[in-house]
């Protein structure tokens, strides 16, 4: 199979697994015992409050019309409208898309760099210190609450030492054209270097919490996937061949201790999301997961399911990157 | 792999590591741990030096001889919320993964002796929930419920039913060729006998190691959802609630009403998953290699 084959088959084949996400989503949130309108009016409105608000939402439908009615509106992108603001849904979730896939990319690139190197140095110096630090660490993040490791980060470096700021994406003196949505890059572009730097400071804090938390992961993996490189017969092959121990480190060791590593991206993904929902909370971070948080706490029911429907798409175009990327790096994925 | 999705799994294996082969130290203090906080819970009101609902103080006091742990924007005791906190996050654990295991075991044990198109369905609708993010989902069935312990330990138990399904799924298409099996149906035993009687009782083991560590999980994803203000309606204490309270007085520098919660929290999930992990040795020697 040659790789353009290989990524259509695998866009075709994520068809199917879309749409029974899809599915569960309307039935788990439809026929949970809850009922999104009493929940939304608070159980103190007259019948025919209730009456009117179910037949604009479509809830006097049989389920079966509501379900054909929920699969074709997505499919045209509709996503509903907001009780809150009367906009569409599928328009908020977008303006809030850049903010948090800033944050998780912040975030990731954190959590590989601390990974590779560090997990790296902790294999070839097996059971010495740098080791025994990193298996601690890792220990100690996987038990840590993210959200709480952001309060403590507020607390030192907002409040105490007040190095950054504990919120917001960007002070409200700092002047900024959004063009891409992603600050950082938006300011480069337009080389304000003033919101750069105001940019850059909001986003540290947030992007340390997620990013230490899932580096716990990456660590690991990277660690104990290059101790067994190590063993291997090529790694002592290029010892005998007098290669520089740097070359053998990267070249040998950790470059054939990332592949089982890719494939394991798609699954650490869900838990980024999940976390960036409680680092943005925790941040006041304006993403997609405080928009979540906020349209519950108004009992915006087409927005919350509005927003889970765009995490399931961002689910499934992430599963197949990745496993594109995969195909790239190990021709043995593709046959 | 099937339980790669969670920590406390993750958890478990990185401290066996640490501490090598002796898994008896990593059970025995997983167990003390537990027991710890299981008295705490238990025995709250006689443990607790104040009432945890009533304000006892001055707001947001620092720890002191009267007030160990400080107390909080309300004058209420942070050391006396804390301990209260133990019954919350037990009790909607255990019911958690109690409701899990209760959806999972069966379909598991059905899908896999059965097969064809129900397991192949089952396996389907499963494997999606189990790819999607657990706390997104998680939080979205929370809102709808709204507040209320059963209701929250329904939204988390959705989210780790998967676990139980697959691992309940894979070992019973192994187990229904074992010769024993073959056995009952060859005298005649009915279906349910034999799923009851002769298959369900060798994948209990495995059920009990997944439960014990879904607890850990279930004690993270209910702080998270009620950090998220979707727990328990205040003024119960609880500790991820208390740390969204006390979010609010981070630039007040009130670090006890942050730090105690908190420290509970790692350490019964730190507890939770050294206890499973010499549960899962000690109850299913096998089942590693087969993950």
């Amino acid at each position: 199979m040659s790789l353009k084959q290989y990524i259509i088959t695998r866009i075709i084949l994520a068809v199917p697994m879309l749409f029974v996400i899809l599915t569960i989503i309307f039935f788990i949130l439809r026929i949970m015992p809850g009922d999104p309108v009493a929940a939304i009016l608070g159980g103190k409105a007259s019948i025919e409050v209730i009456n009117k608000l179910r037949h604009e939402l479509g809830l006097d439908k049989p389920l079966w019309l509501q379900y054909l009615d929920y699969l074709k509106n997505l499919f045209k992108g509709d996503f509903g409208k907001s009780t809150l603001t009367g906009r569409p849904v599928l328009s908020e979730v977008m303006d809030k898309f850049p903010a948090t896939v800033e944050l998780t990319l912040f975030a990731f690139v954190i959590a590989v760099t601390i990974g590779i190197f560090w997990g790296a140095e902790a294999a070839r110096k097996k059971d010495k210190a740098v080791d025994v630090s990193a298996r601690v660490f890792a220990i100690l993040l996987y038990a840590i609450p993210v959200f709480w490791l952001g309060l403590m980060m507020q607390l030192i470096f907002g409040s105490y030492l007040r190095w950054f700021p504990v919120g917001g994406r960007i002070s409200a003196f700092v002047d900024l054209k959004p063009i891409t949505g992603l600050y950082l890059i938006d300011s480069l572009i337009q080389g304000n270097w003033e919101a750069f730097i105001d940019v850059l400071k909001h986003l540290i804090l947030p992007g340390l919490t997620l990013g230490l938390v899932i580096s716990s992961i990456f660590l690991r993996m990277v660690r104990n996937n290059a101790v067994l490189m190590y063993g291997q017969d090529f790694v002592k092959a290029a010892r005998a061949r007098g290669i520089r121990e740097k070359d053998i480190k990267y070249k040998h060791a950790l470059k054939n201790a990332l592949v089982p590593i890719m494939t394991m991206m798609g699954l650490q993904f869900a838990l980024l999301l999940g976390g960036a929902v409680l680092t943005e909370t925790t941040f006041s971070w304006p993403g997609m997961g405080s928009f979540l948080v906020l349209r519950i706490r108004y009992r915006d029911f087409p927005a919350i399911q509005g927003t889970v429907v765009f995490f399931a798409f961002i689910i499934i175009v992430v599963s197949i990157i990745v496993d594109i990327v995969n195909a790239l790096i190990d021709p043995r994925i593709r046959y | 792999m099937v339980q790669d999705k969670f920590m406390s799994y993750k958890l478990a294996s990185a401290v066996r590591e640490l501490f090598g082969s002796s898994t008896g130290v990593i059970t025995f203090v997983g167990l003390v741990i537990l027991l710890f906080y299981v008295l705490l819970a238990v025995f709250s009101p006689y443990l607790a030096p104040y009432d945890p609902t009533k304000s006892v103080g001055l707001s947001l006091s620092p720890p002191s001889h009267e007030h160990l742990f400080g107390t909080d924007n309300l004058g209420r005791d942070v050391l006396s919320r804390v301990i209260y906190g133990a019954r919350i996050a037990l009790v909607i654990a255990f019911l958690s993964v109690a409701v899990a295991a209760a959806i999972g075991v069966p379909l598991g044990l059905v899908s896999g002796y059965i097969g064809g198109i129900l397991d192949r369905i089952l396996t389907l609708i499963m494997d999606a929930v189990y790819s999607f993010p657990g706390l997104i989902l998680a939080i979205a069935i929370a809102a709808l419920l709204g507040p209320g312990i059963f209701n929250i330990a329904i939204s988390i138990a959705v989210v780790y039913a998967p676990t139980y399904f697959r691992v309940i799924r894979s070992q019973v298409t192994s187990i229904k060729n074992e010769l024993y099996v073959e056995g009952a149906r060859a005298i005649g035993a009915k279906r349910s006998t034999i799923l009851l009687k002769y298959v369900l009782p060798n994948v209990l083991p495995s059920v009990v190691v997944v439960l014990s560590m879904n607890l850990a999980d279930a004690i993270m994803t209910e702080a998270g959802l009620s950090f998220l203000g979707l727990g328990i309606a205040p003024p119960t204490p609880d500790w991820g609630f208390d740390l969204s309270n006390g979010r609010r007085f981070i630039l007040s520098r009130a670090w006890w009403a942050l730090l105690y919660p908190g420290l509970a929290i790692i350490t019964v999930v730190l507890g939770f998953s050294m206890f499973s992990e010499g549960l899962n040795e000690f109850l299913n020697p096998t089942v590693r290699e087969k993950r």
